[in-house]
């Protein structure tokens, strides 16, 4: 049973009839239904192998589904020509669980790289990079190579650059991974303050200390379905769970 | 501006990149330069040939028509009056026997033969000069069927053998451009391949950009500029060695080949290097454009 929660926001995010089949024939992703209004803050958990980084992949559109369809901000994704395809993505922010910074480039440049590409003049790329180093905590850094960073530290370069063009929503993909989890917290941290400014946060996680702590809405995926939409809800089903332990 | 700080960033990007492989962006150059070597060859050996061809053609675009003792000087010029008004015929002079006789001795080839002969068994004759090379025969046949020919020696036409030599030309110019077809196409091969190890090596930073939003051309673009600046480098370095190896070569084959008029050809290098710099640039082009369009997708 799938709930769908009854926000008032318009909704910025939604799956409709969702299945992904790899051409290997797996099938990652079945009968997927979701929406996710404006300025929500949501959890996508679930084992291994479930689905999530598909779902993850379908949204930034590196992959489309085999059937149903996809919103954002009204858009359905599987329309959207080629050429559309960077002007989309530069509306969302992403975060993956190993950083993806380029070694040969400082800090700096690495936050830079996002404004770059775009084409954006220097002083805005200047004041830019700069609030968004101030927001992750990294000023001061600027001219360091990420291989002389903590891992944590790396992260929030990876969280700058990807807030740095200002995104509607931020989608994370295991973003404390490969964190300990003080620094994974610091890193949560950030996240609830990017959602407090406005932003949605669309995060898959397997961080049940932080998901159970903050008690947000929770998306459990498991075998493909939608196993579990929680407005407040926690990384295990509370129900089930010992239910199945019982068993 | 924004385009101009694209292109600033996709130079840079592609200068980076070029380094940062040297290894296999040098043996593209290499190889690029060695297939600029040959085609410049190629153009200088076409460019000889077809000199000599010109010579040669301009040559045998003009026949003799011997004229028979004793035919009347009247009958002479009406016949001459008849081929200049030819439409083939681009002009027709009139050579005395004693005009010939003096062309004769004043050769230094027959200086010794000029002193044997006793009176004067030259001819006089016509000289006619047609348009088109492909009229010679016509104008021969005109000439034979004149009254006033000299039958036992009528024309100094050789026929077939005009033929042939055109013939040998335009083959071998085909075989000029073939040999220019394999060429671009190996070229473009390499180039595309020197591409593939760029984007296999760049393709953290790729993902990286398509994940912040780059389009698709923002990404390609360093490869594509990488791709003409091996050309140009190639280019340039096959042309300094066609412009130094030039002269000696010529000189070289010159006493080796005498019979073949090859020349040494200054102005002809100018021309040389805008068409070496020219097909690096599109050949580099052509090569990172299939390359790009092949290995980045977004
Ligand atoms: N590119 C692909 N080609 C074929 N099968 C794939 C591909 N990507 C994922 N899969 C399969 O799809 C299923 C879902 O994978 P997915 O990566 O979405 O899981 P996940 O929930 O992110 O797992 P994890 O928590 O380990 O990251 C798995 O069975 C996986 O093997
Ligand atoms: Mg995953």
């Amino acid at each position: 049973m799938v709930l769908t929660p009854d926000f008032d926001s318009r909704p910025i995010i939604s799956f409709q009839h969702v299945w992904k089949t790899y051409p290997t024939g797996t099938e990652a992703l079945r009968d997927i239904n979701l929406v996710v209004p404006e300025g929500d803050f949501l959890f996508l958990v679930g084992p291994s192998g479930a689905g999530k980084s598909t779902l993850v992949r379908l949204l930034i559109r590196e992959e489309k589904p085999t059937k149903g369809k996809i919103f954002v901000e009204g858009i359905e994704l599987g329309r959207m020509k080629r050429r559309q395809l960077p002007h989309y993505r530069r509306k969302v922010g992403l975060v993956f669980q190993d950083f993806k910074l380029l070694p040969n480039l400082t800090i700096y440049e690495n936050v830079a790289f996002a404004l770059r590409v775009l084409g954006e003049p220097d002083d805005l790329v200047q004041s830019r990079v700069a609030d968004a180093l101030d927001t992750v905590g990294l000023s001061g850094k600027e001219l360091t190579y990420p291989a002389n960073l903590s891992g944590g530290e790396q992260q929030r370069v990876a969280i700058a650059r990807a807030l740095v063009h200002a995104p509607r929503f931020i989608i994370a993909d295991e973003p404390t991974g490969n964190l300990d989890p003080a620094t994974a917290w610091e890193i949560m941290q950030l996240f609830l303050r990017i959602n407090a400014r406005g932003a949605t946060v669309v995060m898959a996680t397997h961080n049940r200390e932080i998901v159970d702590l903050l008690r947000r809405r929770v998306v459990a995926i498991d075998a493909g379905q939608i196993a579990r939409d929680d407005r407040s809800g926690r990384y295990h089903d509370e129900v089930t769970k010992p239910q199945i332990r019982a068993q | 501006m924004m385009k101009l700080r694209n292109l600033k960033f996709a130079l840079n990007s592609a200068w980076q990149s070029f380094w940062r492989n040297l290894a296999v962006s040098l043996a593209a150059v290499l190889s690029i330069t060695l297939i600029l070597i040959l085609a410049g060859v190629n153009l200088l050996v076409g460019h000889a040939f077809s000199q000599v061809v010109d010579g040669f053609r301009l040559k045998v675009s003009e026949i003799s028509i011997n004229v028979a003792d004793g035919t009347p000087l009247q009958a002479i010029y009406d016949f001459q009056d008849q081929l200049k008004a030819d439409p083939r015929v681009a002009s027709v002079k009139f050579i005395t026997k004693e005009q010939a006789l003096l062309d004769f001795q004043a050769d230094p080839n027959n200086a010794v033969f000029a002193q044997q002969i006793d009176g004067n068994p030259l001819d006089a004759k016509l000289e006619v000069r047609v348009f088109e090379l492909k009229d010679v025969a016509a104008i021969d046949l005109l000439g034979r069927r004149w009254a006033g020919v000299d039958p036992t020696d009528p024309t100094n036409y050789q026929g077939d053998f005009v033929n042939r030599m055109l013939e040998l030309s335009s083959w071998l110019g085909l075989a000029g451009i073939l040999l220019m077809a394999i060429l671009v196409v190996v070229s473009v091969v390499i180039v595309m391949n020197t591409i593939r190890t760029a984007v296999y090596h760049r393709r953290k930073e790729i993902e990286v950009m398509k994940l912040v939003g780059a389009t698709e051309w923002f990404v390609r673009g360093p490869f594509v500029i990488e791709g003409i600046m091996t050309g140009l480098i190639a280019a340039a370095i096959a042309l300094s060695l066609l412009v130094i190896a030039y002269q000696p070569a010529v000189e070289r084959f010159h006493s080796d080949l005498v019979f073949i008029p090859l020349s040494y050809d200054p102005t002809f290098i100018s021309s040389l290097a805008r068409d070496l710099l020219i097909g690096g640039a599109l050949l580099g082009a052509l090569g990172s454009y299939i390359g790009v369009r092949r290995y980045v997708r977004i």
